[in-house]
């Protein structure tokens, strides 16, 4: 294994490790708000390490520009539609979770 | 909707030829550079100009290229943060959230602007915008002692640099959604 193969395998494993909070996050928080916070977020930055990492072991340089259009695409696509489906709960009234203090 | 048809021929030909490039440019990266794949992409292609000259006839706005640079290299950094931020609030046992609703007081006016700041500071530690009303956005801040404020100020700093606009005197501020249940009522 080379070197470039352990820091690729490396980013990808990184990546896995923020889906996976971030799916932690849509079961164990409360409402509709926190679990689109945790979706975009982590989803975001897993999926750029797992594009960093699958980069590394790119043949070519259109693979790579493959790689970042997608990672851009579903950005564009989670930054939209977090917003609009927060948008949509609190107009239709849903009450966020407040920690009882 | 602003009518498209005052606009000169040219202009909307020119404007046309313009997105159908990017979308084929994407099209063509997505595909790896395959010839063959056009057999697809083109209809995709032209249906996707299509819609989008309907979706937004004129776009109005520019983008500056050492503001976008800058944006960037703060999004990028401050979109790790948000990840890292949200990812250790999930695992972590004693869930660390005091979630809120806050309005800011926008200080930027166009509309592309507004939905850009909207959509960056939902990647952003913390804060997910739940609407824009009149000159106040609304958002749910995963947690009150975050700093938001000053990220959102930054943010909408970043945001002007990009498209080369002043920021208006008002504005600026956060203040708590009087409302809980959200702005249905107002």
């Amino acid at each position: 294994m080379s070197a470039i193969d352990v820091v690729s395998i490396g980013l990808i494993a990184i990546g896995a490790l923020f889906f996976i909070a971030g799916s932690v996050g849509v079961l164990r928080f409360p409402d509709v708000y926190t679990r689109l916070h945790a979706l975009t977020k982590a989803d975001n930055l897993g999926l750029g390490f797992v594009v960093l990492g699958l980069a590394l072991r790119a043949d070519s340089a259109v693979v790579i520009a493959k790689l970042a259009v997608t990672w851009a695409l579903v950005v564009v696509a989670g930054a939209t539609a977090g917003p609009l489906v927060a948008e949509a709960a609190r107009t239709s009234g849903v009450h966020p979770w407040r920690r009882s203090k | 909707m602003p009518e498209s048809s005052k606009e000169s021929p040219a202009i909307i030909i020119r404007r046309l030829l313009e997105r159908a490039a990017v979308f084929a440019a994407v099209w063509w990266v997505v595909a790896e550079a395959d010839p063959e794949s056009w057999l697809f992409g083109a209809p995709f292609v032209l249906l996707a100009t299509v819609a989008s000259l309907k979706l937004t006839p004129s776009r109005g706005w520019r983008i500056r290229p050492l503001g976008a640079l800058r944006y960037a290299a703060f999004f990028v950094h401050q979109s790790v943060a948000g990840g890292f931020d949200v990812a250790l609030r999930a695992v972590r046992p004693s869930l660390p959230l005091d979630p809120e609703v806050l309005r800011y007081g926008l200080r930027l006016e166009p509309e592309h602007a507004r939905v850009l700041l909207a959509d960056t500071i939902s990647l952003l530690p913390g804060t997910l915008s739940s609407g824009i009303e009149e000159d106040t956005l609304t958002m749910h801040v995963l947690d009150v002692s975050l700093p938001v404020a000053e990220s959102m100020r930054a943010v909408e700093e970043r945001v002007a640099d990009l498209f080369g606009l002043d920021l208006c005197d008002t504005g600026g501020g956060i203040e708590a959604c009087a409302i809980d249940e959200g702005g249905a009522e107002r």
